[in-house]
């Protein structure tokens, strides 16, 4: 199959399985399995954010979770505001991509480890400040004012990680996309052949921070109240980047098999250790790195070809 | 007017002296050798002009305009490919999409842009263009990488040290390339082996120890004494 | 502000630029040898705290001892990681090493919070009392701390400066191919860099134990400011780096009395936004040059 064919494929199957999802509060379903849908949606949405700019260039970035967080707080403040529900979404995107730029425009310009580090202070700085801000609440918090019914979120969220997932597999075939992954094995040869690297990385950083903002925006929506300790957790820049991580880095389908297996994984140890959260999935991280560097999709995907290629020999000789 | 035109240049790298005081001027259509025993500075004015390397001192013209300060991924879109010494694939891209990857150069947005089944066929690689680079052998890799540079569509191909690391049959495959490919661009090429390389030069320069020592056809440059005493050193001295 | 509370506080910033200093020591020798950040640093450093705290509390021993035993403990558990964990990744591509530190600092963070709750533990046992310098006070455990990061500072550097050993971790640091060439043991020596930097951050753990509470994050916030001072100092010259040891201690212990804790920390890291921009090739950005 042609790559547009396959992207066109996967879009069309990524419509129908969002469309059933979003039709679920409709259904009758009962309100466990949709809120498991929901964050399935939601860390999907999330993973893929951090799949553009990590996943694509090789630049990890440890803040997701915070830029999901400012989203979160300028849409809440926004819509506490009286602004119509969209403005405040997009509130939410413009302030985290406007936040990323302050990051990107910095440690971009370098290569190597800079951007890392300017993530990972950046996290810890954000939650910080925020605690300071008598605009944000402070130390207490933010409660969202109206009332929202849960199947606006929740439908929200659905079509943002579907959209994200399309999104993500569009860029993968795209020449530009094959640009934004030739930075990611050797820079100095993307430069080389005329790609200015300092605006691609700060470009997809910018896409890649809107998405976590309108994530953290949504899920504001859903959530109702904001507490800075517990929206700039450090779990959730570590969610966005184990979800993709397990499934599958750079490829549009590792998020969607991570976010699955996450939230299932989550249920399972709720239950049987649910103190030991932070300590599982790191050390799930670790393995897959060690061992299993294309995540799920990855080995999945060679676990196929080798099968092809033994099943076929003829073919190629 | 040259096509590019390099004056008075001077690069140091912590205080070492790489390359002092280099005029180097390539005429549009040439194919012009750049040889010289290690150390000699080559490879430094090579990046100089690739825009890999800032001169301390001087300045680079190409086309007429100074690209002296012309960070590198501009000087490919003013049309300058280049190659690697220490082949630089994307191994984790398919061959097609190596070449899908580069920029056209000006020149070719506003004609037509390479057609990148054509320069596949030209390195012998559209059989493996849907492969992952990292499946090739050198000696395609290293045809990858002229094909990559090519697909800017330039109108000065950098090569670095194209030889290096090949068997004598991928030699003799390259040579054969690079001698189809300068019918219609200009060459600047780096080469350690002077042997195989020089015979197909239109012109050559010699440097040694950050000089230039001699400048002319290969004929010339096979007979001057002070070539053949840098590269023999005392015993043919 | 008074000239005794001014020498009371810088006082105070020496304690924690010892501290720093030993802490960016170990991420300095880690990062020189293997190109490795070690985003785990801290949680070693957390290590030596609790073991410390452990020891105290369960066994009723001097804190004393938890130098040493925080040095023995990190050594050891240092050798393991790095045997087992980041030898397989100092090869492969940034990404892969930054996800393995990134990941064992969670897994040690997790670990502590499991382990120990969120409270805030101290002790009262070991070194009491204080020494008053015309009005200037200091208490006995701080000056433990400081002379204890001295010593165990300089004798690192000698280590790395003057002896054999160290000569195989210099030569490493400037080419891995080269040194190996030179008869060099790489993987002998890159165990031994790793679990001496590790020993330092538990020892810095023990320490800080005696000084302050412990909890499951407190070695995460150290090992930030250590990450500053690194980048701020560079890594080339040891007195860069004591320089800026010394003066995020005097940042921190001057805002944290005239504002407060949290905006010490916002302006140190405010501080290393700077740096970024102002010595971009410091330690982060390598920039690659054919």
């Amino acid at each position: 199959m042609s790559r547009a064919g396959s992207t066109a494929a996967l879009a069309a199957v990524t419509v129908a399985l969002g469309a059933v999802a979003a039709a679920l509060p409709w259904l009758g379903v009962s309100s466990y399995v949709r809120t498991l849908v929901y964050y399935a949606c939601y860390y999907m949405a999330l993973g893929q954010a951090w799949n553009l700019i990590s996943g694509m260039t090789g630049y990890v970035s440890f803040a997701h979770g915070a830029l999901a967080g400012i989203g979160a707080y300028a849409t809440v403040i926004a819509l506490n505001a009286q602004w119509p529900v969209a403005a405040g979404l997009a509130a939410g995107a413009a302030a985290a991509g406007l936040a990323s730029l302050v990051i990107g425009a910095t440690s971009l310009r370098l290569r190597g480890a800079a951007f890392t580090f300017a993530t990972l202070f950046f996290q810890e700085l954000v939650l910080l400040i925020v605690r300071k801000l008598p605009a944000a609440g402070g130390p207490g918090g933010l409660v969202l004012q109206e009332i929202y019914p849960t199947s606006l979120p929740y439908v929200l969220m659905v079509v943002l990680a579907a959209v994200a997932t399309i999104a993500v597999a569009a860029l993968r075939f795209s020449r530009t996309g094959v640009r934004v992954l030739a930075i990611k094995h050797d820079e100095t040869a993307a430069v080389a052949i005329g790609i200015d690297s300092t605006r691609l990385k700060v470009a997809i950083f910018c896409a890649s921070a809107a998405i976590a903002g309108l994530v953290g925006s949504i899920h504001a929506i859903f959530v109702g109240s904001l507490f800075p300790d517990v929206v700039f957790a450090v779990e959730i820049s570590l969610i966005a980047l184990a979800v993709p991580l397990i499934g599958g880095v750079g490829t549009a389908m590792g998020p969607v098999v991570g976010a699955l297996l996450y939230v299932g994984m989550r249920e399972v140890f709720q239950v049987v250790a649910p103190g030991l959260h932070l300590t599982i999935v790191g050390l799930l991280i670790l393995a897959v790195v060690l061992f299993m560097r294309d995540g799920i999709v990855g080995a999945a995907a060679r676990a196929w070809a080798t099968r092809r290629r033994t099943a076929v020999p003829a073919e190629g000789g | 007017m040259a096509l590019v035109e390099a004056r008075a240049i001077e690069k140091r790298f912590s205080g070492v002296v790489a390359v002092k005081d280099v005029d180097l001027l390539v005429a549009e259509g040439e194919l012009l050798g750049l040889f010289g025993p290690n150390g000699a500075g080559k490879t430094t004015m090579f990046n100089i002009i690739a825009g890999a390397v800032r001169p301390t001192a001087g300045a680079v013209r190409f086309r007429g305009v100074d690209i002296t300060a012309v960070p590198a991924f501009r000087r490919a879109r003013m049309g300058i490919g280049r190659t690697f010494q220490v082949v630089r694939p994307f191994r984790g891209l398919t061959v097609m999409e190596n070449l899908m990857a580069a920029v056209p150069s000006a020149a070719a947005r506003d004609g037509r842009p390479a057609d990148l089944a054509a320069l596949l066929r030209g390195v012998g690689l559209e059989k493996r263009a849907n492969d992952p680079a990292a499946a090739l052998t050198l000696g395609m890799l290293k045809r990858l990488e002229v094909a990559r540079a090519l697909a800017l569509s330039p109108q000065l191909l950098l090569l670095d040290e194209p030889l290096a690391g090949l068997s004598d049959r991928e030699c003799a495959d390259m040579l054969q390339f690079v001698a189809t490919v300068r019918r219609s661009i200009t060459i600047v090429m780096v080469e350690h082996n002077v042997h195989l390389a020089l015979p197909i030069c239109d012109r050559a320069v010699v440097m040694d120890a950050g000089s230039i020592i001699a400048e002319g056809t290969p004929g010339e440059i096979r007979k001057n004494p002070a070539v053949i005493r840098a590269y023999l050193g005392e015993d043919a001295a | 502000m008074s000239l005794t509370l001014f020498f009371q506080l810088l006082a105070n910033g020496l304690v924690v630029g010892g501290l720093l200093g030993i802490v960016a020591l170990g991420l300095a020798l880690i990062f020189g040898v293997m190109r490795v950040v070690n985003f785990a640093h801290g949680e070693f450093i957390t290590l030596g705290a609790y073991a410390t705290y452990l020891l105290v509390t369960q066994l009723g021993a001097s804190p004393l001892f938890g130098i040493p035993l925080a040095l023995a403990l990190g050594g050891a558990i240092g050798w393991l990681i790095q045997a087992g964990v980041i030898a397989r990744v100092t090869e492969r591509p940034e990404l892969d090493m930054l996800m393995t530190t990134y990941a064992l600092s969670v897994v040690g963070l997790g670990a502590f919070a499991a382990g120990f709750g969120g409270d805030f533990r101290s002790y009262s046992a070991g070194p009491s009392g204080s020494l008053d310098l015309a009005g200037v006070v200091v208490g006995w455990r701080s000056l433990t701390v400081l002379l204890t990061c001295l010593v165990m500072g300089a004798a690192t550097l000698l280590l790395v400066q003057r002896a054999r050993v160290g000569l195989g971790l210099r030569a490493l640091a400037q080419n891995r191919d080269a040194a190996a060439s030179c008869g060099i043991n790489v993987i002998a020596s890159e165990r031994l860099a790793f679990s001496a930097a590790v020993a330092l951050a538990a020892a810095a753990g023990a320490l800080v134990s005696l000084i302050g509470t412990t909890t499951p994050t407190v070695g995460h916030g150290w090992v930030l400011d250590g990450f500053v001072v690194v980048m701020l100092g560079g890594l080339g010259s040891v007195a860069g780096a004591l320089v800026a040891a010394f003066g995020i201690g005097f940042v921190q212990s001057f805002a944290s009395y005239l504002l407060d804790d949290s905006w010490a920390r916002i302006i140190i890291y405010l501080l290393l936004y700077a740096a970024i921009l102002v010595r971009p090739h410091g330690l982060l950005g390598r920039q690659e040059h054919a």
